[in-house]
């Protein structure tokens, strides 16, 4: 009923154009640095084992991704919820 | 000053060789010299498109090649004063010509011609490089799909590569109502992603089919609302600000048919 309220009114409701965007939008950065998404689901797996040696992570909410910034450059942003701050990361 | 402007797009049957026939015959119509180029060698089609298939005796590789004249190789329109065409050579492939050929060939013609326009071919070989070689700017074509989308995106990394200033965009067969549900990226979705200046969104409709049929590209069709987005693309091309796209007139709902019955807008169907 609100599909056809919002159409009567002109108005969008979300369609198949989000996925189109975002598929292209994970798509064209991963072009631009030719790195598979196996090759990052590795690179993401080693950070994470570092990152472990020194700080209690939470694994399963780990986010890396690379996206596009302003300048037409590519940037590697990470979110890693930490537990605590181990004392083992002694050198 | 005259000016080459390669069209390119990476996908194929995006439109480019549509849009080069068509803006083609938009500058003339604003009284430019213009000279379209097809440099799909071996696979030449904008003869066809501009309806001068019947005339080519020479072509671009010939006169590369010093067989004959540019002069005997060009074909002018006789609809319109100061459109010409340089087709491709048929029977021969994309090998023929160099970058350093094409250079000089576009080169001459501006010595002649206020725009200088390039059909290039699909793919980033060969013949995308002779293209470039010789073109001041780039327009490059797109389609809302994610294919074209993609390509576009490759094409636009490999103009500034060959260190062309940043291009500019024609968003090709864009449907307004398919925008409007939500399953067709809009003109800012498409530039969220692309991130170029956009100086055409052509509407998808039928004109374009039939004008291929006869070879009368739209843009000579004054009642065709694609043939006007067309030769806004042109105004937009010699500099033109502001020019609004057809594609965006407001498109149709029950209120806005309401309005117009009642007489309070003049909002004009969008072709489809």
């Amino acid at each position: 009923m609100s599909a056809l309220w919002d159409r009567f009114f002109g108005r969008s409701n979300a369609g198949s154009k989000e996925d189109a965007k975002s598929r292209l939008k994970v798509l064209l950065v991963h072009d631009q640095v030719e790195l598979t998404p196996p090759q990052m689901e590795k690179m993401k797996a080693e950070i994470m084992a570092v990152i472990a040696r020194y700080a209690d992570i939470d694994g399963d909410r780990i986010e890396l991704k690379l996206e596009r910034v302003e300048s037409g450059g590519v940037s590697l942003v990470s979110s890693i919820p930490v537990k605590r701050v181990t004392s083992r990361a002694a050198g | 000053m005259s000016e080459c402007i390669v069209i390119t797009s990476g996908k194929g049957g995006v439109g480019k060789t549509t849009t080069t026939a068509n803006l083609g015959v938009a500058l003339a119509m604003q009284g430019k010299r213009v000279a379209v180029v097809d440099a799909d060698i071996g696979l030449r089609n904008l003869d066809l498109i501009l309806g001068l298939e019947n005339r080519i005796v020479y072509d671009l590789v010939h006169v590369i090649e010093g067989e004959c004249k540019l002069r005997q190789a060009l074909i002018k329109d006789k609809r319109l004063d100061g459109l010409y065409l340089l087709p491709a050579a048929q029977t021969r492939d994309k090998n023929a010509v160099s970058p350093d050929g094409m250079r000089k060939l576009v080169a001459q013609l501006k010595e002649e011609f206020d725009y200088v326009l390039i059909d290039c071919p699909a793919g980033i070989e060969q013949g995308f490089k002779n293209s470039v070689a010789g073109a001041d700017r780039a327009i490059i074509v797109t389609t809302p799909e994610v294919s074209a989308i993609r390509d576009a995106d490759r094409i636009i990394g490999l103009v500034e590569a060959a260190e062309l200033p940043e291009p500019t965009l024609i968003v090709n067969r864009f449907r307004a109502k398919m925008v409007a549900r939500g399953d067709m990226m809009s003109r800012e979705d498409i530039l969220e992603i692309l991130a170029i200046p956009l100086i055409g969104l052509v509407p998808d409709h039928e004109d374009i089919i039939v004008s291929a049929n006869r070879g009368a590209p739209a843009a000579f069709d004054e009642k065709s609302i694609v043939g006007e987005e067309y030769r806004r693309i042109a105004r937009r091309v010699l500099g033109e600000a502001d020019v609004p796209f057809v594609a965006l007139d407001v498109p149709d709902t029950a209120w806005t048919i309401l309005k117009r019955w009642m007489g309070l807008s003049g909002a004009r169907e969008v072709a489809q």
